[in-house]
């Protein structure tokens, strides 16, 4: 993908996808939400909501993490391994004494700033391709995996357990950290002079480059943000499940891509959507549960995902404008013969 | 230009290489862990015959807990024979690609007699059946490989999943004479083990009598992942007003997930499942709050190897045979009768340790750490 190639998709039309991007998901969220009602009460149940939450929580710091990375046009694979490797920390370090909790959350963010400066240090300076270096980051990440688990995680720790899967106000105290991790990721981008700087290196990095920035840096660093972030989702997914495993974030890889998509983030690159992003992510794991409460068979609940995923790339991709200019201009050319 | 090109393609040749490196470092212990040759078979149990033999025990994927107490429990078992004199492990990774050239490698190195996990099931019948065929003993365990015994290896040493669905079915009839209203969760979708499992509970509590599984039929599917396990419970819980009975071949995969009907203001409900210390805890930290949390669970299985080893033991030393191929997987805890166990929990040692299990709980502690 070279640098003109994202200039063409870059700020001209992005003006239109901060709204096309946030209005379209936010339908159909609403959308999904008087389906849920209607054909599956039981999914919007007060219940089944605080079940959904601390899974959208998850989902919404991974997808932010990638949000990073594919405005700097560039992807990350690594998330399964990355994800892994913070609950295995997590859990395996304290090995159930709720006092080496810190200091096990503490390496597990310096672990994640490690991995991120590799992928950073691969893609930014060495302009290693994004998808083979992060697929090789996953692989080292999960080397260290299996070498500190033996592929075996072991309970968290019940402070763990109480932090990110309890509640407060009624409300799941996982959904609370990612509205922390959404706040800083919008304040830091877009009303900081880094951050702006960061956006402008992402929409056009050529420009960028022209006026004097450092664009191997920001496109460097966007990738130790993700990791950061990967590293929060792993956390809270190991207090939520209370039992994970050693190979826990294998599926949060295609969500993570797919709520920053339907978020309306260009994965050529350009400005990133943290709002919609988030509300994408709500999107998806109100589906889930809406897929689930509906008792359809396992088989169509993956094709209804996998679709709701086709049609939100669809939306964004295809250049309805043109096809429909065509087919009016077929329509008139039959008419005329 | 050109030189960076030269550089950059330097580095990236020493990430792959790094990357081959940590692949092949990071791998299984392969150890040739040689066990002390004794007396020929004084003290030793039955099934140790006199000829001298070495052994090989092959897992397809080695990387969890109840792995690595089954693999003790193998070399064990082993060690209990001095006619074997050398024990070779090997983990295939869940690559089902490697777990045929360990065979295939055991087999050049002229191992006697092989203990096979295949859990690639189909796909390691023809490594077996070469291995058979080159006369070394082999004995498939746990995993149905498909073939015959005596055709294509010596025996297949199977988990009868049967028998813990009939176990958990009278379980349930005893606490619920009057029906129920089961979820009932397994592994991945089609998995055989829970169709299995299914068939013991219906050939107990009847087919479309009083007793009423809810959800997906045979199982609601859930991968045997602790996140979707949660997802699909919250949804279960929501839907169905009355839930009885929670049936799961995975036990310790639902404490993340129980605590969800304490938060819709719900007591647990009945749990029949496989054992493993985290749930044994949860149990004894959470049944006073939770009026209708009983708990039965079956033995998890660990001790399947050792039939395993016994049977490729006797047959390759010319021991006695073990008089059956099929490891019934015994009940273990009832938190309703007590017998033959009440619900145990070691809070001071690890939660993935399996208390079935004839290790030690304190060796299976030590493995784990």
């Amino acid at each position: 993908m070279s640098a003109t190639e994202r200039t063409t998709t870059g700020l001209t039309s992005s003006r239109f996808t901060i709204s096309r991007g946030l209005v379209t998901v936010g339908i159909a969220v609403v959308a999904l939400f008087i389906l849920s009602a209607v054909f599956a009460p039981s999914s919007v149940s007060q219940g089944a909501v605080l079940g959904m939450l601390p899974f959208f929580a998850v989902l919404t710091c991974v997808g932010l993490g990638q949000m990073l990375v594919v405005q700097q046009g560039g992807i990350d694979l690594s998330i399964p391994g990355a994800v892994s490797l913070s609950i295995v920390v997590v859990s395996r370090i304290p090995n159930g004494d709720s006092n080496l909790l810190l200091p096990a959350v503490a390496l597990a963010f310096g672990l994640a700033a490690l991995a991120g400066i590799l992928n950073g240090a691969l893609i930014g300076w060495l302009k290693l391709n994004a998808i083979i270096a992060t697929l090789g980051t996953n692989a080292l990440l999960f080397a260290v995996v299996l070498g500190i688990s033996g592929g075996s995680p072991t309970t968290t720790t019940r402070l763990l357990r109480d932090i990110a899967g309890g509640l407060s106000f009624g409300i799941p105290n996982s959904v609370f950290f990612a509205l922390a991790a959404f706040v800083l990721v919008t304040v830091l981008v877009k009303k900081t002079v880094a951050g702006r700087r960061f956006e402008a290196v992402g929409a056009n990095p050529v420009a960028a480059r022209a006026t004097g920035l450092r664009v191997r840096t920001h496109q460097a660093t966007a990738y130790v943000w993700a990791q950061l972030l990967y590293c929060l989702a792993g956390i809270l997914l190991a207090g939520i499940t209370a039992q994970p495993t050693a190979f826990q974030g294998n599926t949060y890889l295609i969500p993570a891509v797919a709520v920053v998509v339907l978020g309306g983030t260009s994965l050529l690159g350009g400005r990133g959507f943290p709002l919609a992003t988030v509300v994408a992510a709500l999107f998806l794991s109100q589906l889930d549960q809406f897929v689930l409460a509906a008792g359809v068979p396992f088989a169509v609940r993956s094709i209804i995902q996998a679709a709701a995923l086709a049609v939100g790339v669809g939306l964004y991709t295809i250049n309805w404008a043109g096809i429909r200019a065509r087919l009016a201009g077929r329509r008139r050319v039959s008419a005329v013969t | 230009m050109a030189i960076r090109n030269r550089i950059v393609l330097a580095a990236a040749a020493l990430g792959v290489s790094a990357l081959a490196l940590t692949a092949c470092s990071s791998g299984a212990p392969s150890s040739n862990d040689t066990v002390a040759t004794g007396a020929p078979v004084a003290g030793a149990p039955s099934w140790c015959g006199p000829n001298q033999i070495t052994l090989g025990l092959l897992d397809g994927f080695g990387g969890n807990s109840w792995r690595k107490i089954t693999t003790a429990a193998g070399a064990d078992e082993v060690a209990k024979c001095p006619s074997v004199t050398g024990y070779e492990y090997a983990d295939g990774q869940g690559d089902t690609q490697k777990s045929i050239a360990d065979i295939q490698g055991m087999v050049a190195k002229g191992v006697n007699a092989l203990v096979v996990f295949p859990d690639a099931g189909e796909a390691m019948l023809p490594a077996l059946r070469s291995a058979y065929q080159a006369g070394v003993v082999t004995v498939p365990y746990r995993v149905n490989p498909g073939g015959k015994d005596g055709v294509d290896y010596d025996a297949w040493i199977g988990a009868d999943f049967t028998t813990d669905g009939e176990n958990w079915g009278k379980w349930i009839k005893t606490n619920f004479p009057d029906g129920a209203k089961i979820l009932f969760v397994s592994g991945p979708k089609g998995n055989s083990q829970g169709e299995d499992e299914l068939t013991g509970m219906n050939s107990v509590l009847g087919e479309g009598g009083s007793y009423e599984f809810i959800g997906e039929t045979p199982f609601e599917p859930t991968n045997w992942d602790p996140a979707l396990t949660q997802q699909v419970l919250t949804s279960a819980i929501a839907k169905n007003p009355q839930i009885d009975v929670i049936v799961s071949d995975f036990g310790p995969s639902l404490v993340g997930a129980l605590p969800e009907f304490t938060k819709s203001g719900r007591s647990i409900p009945a749990l029949v499942t496989s054992d493993g210390n985290v749930l044994g805890c949860f149990w004894t930290d959470n049944q006073a709050a939770n009026p209708d949390f009983k708990m039965m669970t079956v033995a998890t299985g660990n001790d399947n190897v050792r039939l395993a080893v016994q049977y490729a033991v006797a047959k390759a030393t010319g021991g006695v045979l073990p008089d059956t191929t099929v490891f019934d997987a015994p009940v273990f805890e009832d938190s309703v009768s007590g017998t033959p166990n009440p619900v145990e929990c070691k809070a001071d040692l690890p939660g993935d340790i399996f208390l079935s299990a004839e290790m030690s709980a304190d060796d299976q502690a030590a493995l784990l750490k």
